[in-house]
């Protein structure tokens, strides 16, 4: 990976929690953590992404104190599929990267869900309701993303 | 050629194992004991998220002065009107402590604290708070303000803490109706969206008959926390279990989403078999104090 690449990946985390924890957005501001997990996981090996993708995970669920770890399981999962995910798509379209996002970003909410115990919210509400626009928001956000950064996209490593 | 697959092949199993030991990390991030989640969590506030999390409270800090000059003002009305009105009170409750022989009331200390409410994934029912031990904030300690119970503290460090209010599903609270004579446990019932969360009082009498909009507040029961602070209202009856007991849904007297600003009590040294009978009634203005930061 470049180093501007890396950079760039530092950045959209800086920012995610400088949205959310700093200012309190919450789902207002999208998901750049996962749009940087999954971005960075087409340019890394799979357990760098892995690993990537447990550090992100772990700092949410220091936040939270319902279902620990249960973050840090999805987004280890989200990394590592997204980086396996190269040798089975090799796309750059836009169509592909939005499909992407959005099955990178409500698979990994799935997992998180399903890891959750007994704090688990309630299926339609959380899965459907709420996550399918978060989805769709992380989706729009990273294809963006992609597009105006090339550093990012996987062809211009 | 032949050497190209073969390291495709060994990188592949590493790449394998690497994750396996991450996924199996996670799984036991998720098994361990919670303190030592705590623990982990509070490495992480304390070092990665702890200039957000203080961006957080700075921006709290500042919305609540630019724009909450005339809530303020009218609570403080309020309580000049609630403390006036009680002065009386305050004063025969002590003649008649001294009738009858019972020592002073030990006054209920408060602290102040910001709520710091993360925006990230899971945190919904969790709030950070700019005070901790050297606050004298213990563990399980009350969290309120001026409408009612917010929540419980759960994790102390030297200058912050983490609390759960009552929407989180750890969340219970020993209860009883305004008289007294009605007793329960508080916990939360999740609705289909988060906006539908409410209260429901467990465990009440089979005969107990409490109406729409009666009050429910801390009984002091276990002792932690303080009787008195109000929970929420009665909104009907859940269920009743034949014969035996009535569950009753609460109207939360609290909006976590909504506070800025709590108290926590602290330096409650009382011991959970005398915490019925000892800890002072926290609505009481007259016996609560501020203790300033």
């Amino acid at each position: 990976m470049k180093p501007s690449a890396a950079f760039l990946l530092l950045v959209l985390l800086a920012v995610h929690l400088l949205l959310r924890a700093g200012l309190g957005f919450g789902n207002g501001s999208p998901d750049l953590a996962l749009v940087a997990v999954l971005a960075g996981s087409r340019l890394m090996t799979v357990r760098s992404a892995a690993a990537m993708g447990f550090l992100v995970g772990l700092t949410e669920d220091a936040m939270a104190m319902t279902s620990f770890g249960a973050s840090a399981l999805a987004t280890t999962l989200a990394g590592a599929g997204g980086a396996r995910s190269r040798d089975v798509f090799v796309g750059e379209s836009i169509p592909f990267l939005t499909a992407y996002f959005l099955v990178g970003k409500w698979g990994r909410d799935l997992l998180a869900w399903a890891a959750s115990g007994a704090a688990r919210p309630e299926f339609v509400p959380h899965m459907l309701v709420s996550s399918v626009p978060a989805a769709l928001y992380a989706a729009a956000v990273g294809v963006a993303l992609l597009l105006f950064f090339p550093a990012l996209s996987r062809s211009r490593q | 050629m032949a050497v190209r697959v073969r390291d495709g092949r060994r990188t592949g199993r590493i790449d394998l194992l690497a994750t396996i030991l991450l996924v199996m990390s996670a799984a036991i991030l998720m098994k361990l004991p919670e303190g030592a989640q705590h623990a982990v969590g509070h490495a992480f506030r304390s070092s990665v998220l702890q200039p957000f999390l203080a961006v957080n409270g700075a921006v709290t800090r500042y919305k609540a002065r630019v724009g909450d000059y005339d809530r303020l003002r009218a609570q403080h009305d309020s309580l000049l009107t609630l403390v006036a009105a009680r002065r009386t009170l305050a004063e025969e409750n002590r003649q008649l402590r001294g009738l009858l022989s019972l020592p002073a009331r030990r006054p209920a200390r408060f602290a102040p604290v910001t709520v710091i409410r993360p925006g990230t994934t899971g945190t919904s029912s969790v709030f950070h708070l700019d005070g901790g031990t050297s606050d004298e904030i213990l563990p399980f300690s009350a969290v309120v303000t001026e409408t009612g119970l917010l929540g419980q503290v759960q994790d102390v460090r030297a200058r912050s803490a983490t609390a759960i209010d009552w929407s989180h599903p750890d969340f219970r609270a020993s209860a009883m109706s305004a008289d007294g004579v009605d007793h329960g446990l508080v916990e939360p019932l999740r609705g289909e969206y988060r906006e539908q969360d409410l209260l429901v009082l467990r465990g009440t009498a089979y005969l107990s008959d409490l109406e729409t909009g009666d009050e429910i507040l801390t009984s002091g029961r276990g002792g932690a926390l303080p009787r008195g602070i109000l929970i929420g209202w009665v909104l009907d009856v859940a269920e009743t279990s034949a014969g035996w007991s009535k569950s009753y849904y609460l109207q939360p007297a609290v909006d976590p989403a909504a506070v800025t600003y709590a108290s926590v009590e602290i330096g409650s040294e009382t011991k959970p078999a005398e915490a019925v009978a000892d800890v002072p009634v926290v609505s009481d203005s007259a016996t609560a104090v501020v203790v300033p930061r």
